[in-house]
């Protein structure tokens, strides 16, 4: 039974505690972090677009660095996935990955063998399935050999134009909603809105951090990882263009913005959140393993694996004392998911 | 079909024989897996009233059980990706044999006999081919494997034997898991659960999907009632907008009926548990993210009551109504009159009471 009291008793005096600060709190991450983010978003795909449009060939310096400055702001965002990335399922058009059936290929093969009419306007083409557009849909059509020579090149640059246009489009879409509607929502939590209170605004920000670590650790490095002895290389995110191991030092460089604004006002939680970020980025930073293509020998797999668990060390740091700190409440089977 | 002989050579050689059956004194009314305040894991087993009639440590955190039809067995498995399982005597609380996925597949946690007691199927993910198959298993032979088949969708998850005994009907959740990459979801934005039926050596009856604006609700737990009427709990896996109803019903050749779609609200999205009531009138599914059961009426679909509770996940059938559980330890008794408690223990009760239909 004393188990029990004690749960109880911390969950309330947490909570009382987080919810005194929790407005500014979340006013801070919504300024300084997502607001920012989803603004440099719109900014670089609009860039993106315009790129298409001066020149669509798959080889042209100037689209490629548009591109990835472009992907690069929606990796750094990536982890606000709730509200507007998942309305019109925006999030999962501007990115779906990872494609276990190779659906991406198989439309874009599609698409360009039957010269389908769809590109010829932005409204036909958001109909094309999810799995042909965004990021990742636009990396084969730039960086994949066999797609970036398929078929009418004429063709090609216009699908390529259909791409970006529709990942501009979408992000301006998903921008205006966090800046016109969704931030105000957050800010003034109440009866009838997506928040009853402020304890579940940053709780969604603190499901938000742990999910991004877990797509690192899990999705970005486990996936290529494979099992010991079976690894997969081409299971990595963005091999083609070389990004996969930059993913993760974007997106680990974003969640440490996140984990310190979570943790302000407990500066031994934010000294050790940070610590964790410093040692995960560091051990990135000397792996000198672009695409994770060491997964294939027994020394890079090893080196891989320190990374993801320094990574899974910060999420651990994170649910067992960011998570009880701001009083999200770890239900048994609320939290399970099963 | 098992000979007699073939069987009870089985047992003697895995150490089965005797078991009692259901109808022995001793056995529990409810098996629930659960973490107890030292944080270990184990199985128990409950009377109706609460009381704890065995613990049986497990290795690792559980999920749900399959009672055997006849004999006062039943077979734990863990959580997903687990690949473990275990068969315990429900009246000592003693594991009697042990047995694990085969390479290549994992447990989702459920499990169902045939109505003779000789085979036991199981859900299971043949993770890298991404599809669902339900693997057999000879009980009488200590639990070897016989084979498997297709579950025809991804993801399945819970399983039923029909009341006809010939049909199996499963809930394909759809999410394509690997274990690779732990438990996150690798499909969502191309997930496609579904309800099958499937006669016992995997043959298609019949594939029941939601409309395809429903294709991102998960459809995972499933209870029966006497007629063969199927409820079946769902997980949203969109956004937190509108929120679909997480409990439906399905009587086989007819369309599938969503309940609750007024009061969805309160759900959070997420339907942990579903289970008839005892006399088969009313329908409860339990959210543990919005901290609340629901009843309806079978036959009207009208909401009959909504009770908020912490953490509930497991339901049973009880007498006249429902036993709950959740993960702050209560047990309390839900029926048409309201809510009794009934006992808290130092013991996490994870997400399924297990209620012995052959007892």
């Amino acid at each position: 039974m004393r188990f029990f009291v004690s749960l109880l008793l911390t969950g309330f005096l947490t909570l009382s505690a987080g919810a005194a600060q929790a407005g500014a709190k979340s006013d801070d991450i919504l300024d300084h972090h997502v607001l920012p983010g989803m603004g440099a978003l719109a900014e670089t795909t609009a860039a993106l677009d315009a790129a298409t449009r001066a020149d669509c060939t798959a080889d042209s310096a100037a689209l490629r660095s548009a591109y990835g400055t472009a992907f690069d702001a929606w990796i750094a965002v990536s982890h606000l996935r709730f509200g507007p990335a998942e309305t019109q399922a925006r999030g999962f058009s501007l990115a779906f990955w990872p494609d276990t059936r190779g659906l991406t290929p198989k439309i874009l093969r599609s698409l360009i063998a039957g010269e389908d009419p769809v590109v010829e306007t932005a409204g036909e083409f958001a109909t094309v399935s999810i799995a042909g557009r965004g990021f990742y849909a636009l990396e084969l059509l730039l960086y994949d050999p066999g797609i970036a020579s398929l078929g009418d090149a004429a063709y090609r640059c216009a699908l390529t134009r259909a791409v970006a246009g529709d990942i501009a489009a979408t992000a301006a879409d998903l921008s205006r909603d966090w800046q016109s509607n969704y931030a105000a929502l957050m800010r003034a939590p109440g009866v009838g809105g997506p928040y009853q209170n402020d304890a579940e605004v940053l709780q969604e920000f603190f499901k938000a951090l742990t999910t991004g670590l877990e797509i690192n650790a899990d999705l970005r490095l486990g996936r290529p990882m494979g099992q010991v002895g079976k690894p997969r290389p081409l299971r990595a995110e963005a091999r083609r263009s070389g990004r996969s191991l930059h993913h993760v030092v974007v997106s680990l460089t974003a969640l440490r913005d996140l984990a310190a604004r979570l943790a302000a006002g407990e500066a031994d939680l934010a000294a050790r959140l940070d610590h964790g970020f410093d040692t995960a980025l560091a051990r990135a930073a000397k792996l000198d393993d672009p695409v994770f293509a060491g997964v294939a020998t027994p020394q890079g797999w090893l080196r891989i694996e320190v990374l993801q668990q320094a990574i899974a060390a910060i999420r651990t740091e994170a649910s067992q004392s960011l998570g009880p700190a701001l009083g999200v409440a770890a239900g048994f089977n609320s939290l399970d998911g099963d | 079909m098992t000979s007699r002989r073939g069987f009870l050579v089985g047992m003697l050689a895995t150490g089965l024989a005797p078991a009692a059956t259901w109808a022995e004194a001793g056995a529990p009314d409810y098996l629930s897996a659960g973490q107890g305040a030292d944080g270990t894991h184990a199985l128990y087993g409950l009377t109706g009233d609460g009381a704890i009639r065995f613990r049986q440590p497990i290795p690792g955190r559980g999920h749900a059980a399959a009672a055997h039809p006849h004999r006062a067995h039943a077979v734990g498995f863990a959580r997903r990706p687990g690949t473990f399982a275990f068969v315990l005597d429900c009246v000592t609380g003693r594991t009697v044999a042990e047995f694990s996925a085969p390479q290549g597949r994992h447990f989702y946690g459920h499990g169902v006999f045939s109505r003779d007691g000789s085979l036991l199927y199981t859900p299971e993910n043949d993770y890298d081919a991404a599809r669902g198959v339900i693997g057999v298993w000879d009980v009488a032979a200590g639990y070897r494997r016989l084979g498997e088949f297709a579950s025809h969708g991804v993801g399945p998850h819970d399983i039923r034997l029909m009341p006809d005994g010939a049909t199996l009907v499963i809930a394909n959740g759809g999410i394509e898991t690997h274990p690779d990459s732990g438990r996150a979801k690798l499909n969502i934005p191309v997930m496609q659960p579904n309800l099958v039926y499937l006669g016992l050596e995997g043959a298609l009856r019949e594939l029941v999907e939601l409309p395809p604006a429903l294709h991102m609700n998960s459809i995972r737990h499933l209870d029966l009632r006497g007629d063969g009427l199927v409820g079946f709990a769902m997980q949203w896996q969109g956004g937190q907008g509108a929120l679909p109803p997480v409990l439906g019903t399905h009587h086989r050749g007819a369309a599938p009926r969503l309940l609750g779609a007024g009061s969805a609200d309160q759900m959070n999205g997420y339907g942990g548990s579903v289970a008839f009531s005892g006399d088969g009138s009313l329908l409860a599914v339990s959210s543990p993210r919005g901290g609340r059961v629901q009843t309806f009426d079978v036959e009207t679909g009208a909401l009959a009551q909504s009770l908020a509770m912490e953490d509930v996940c497991g339901l049973g059938a009880a007498p006249g109504g429902f036993l709950l559980s959740s993960g702050t330890g209560r047990l309390a008794r839900l029926d048409p009159a309201g809510e009794t408690p009934v006992t808290r223990a130092p013991v996490r009760w994870d997400n399924h009471l297990v209620r012995f239909s052959g007892a």
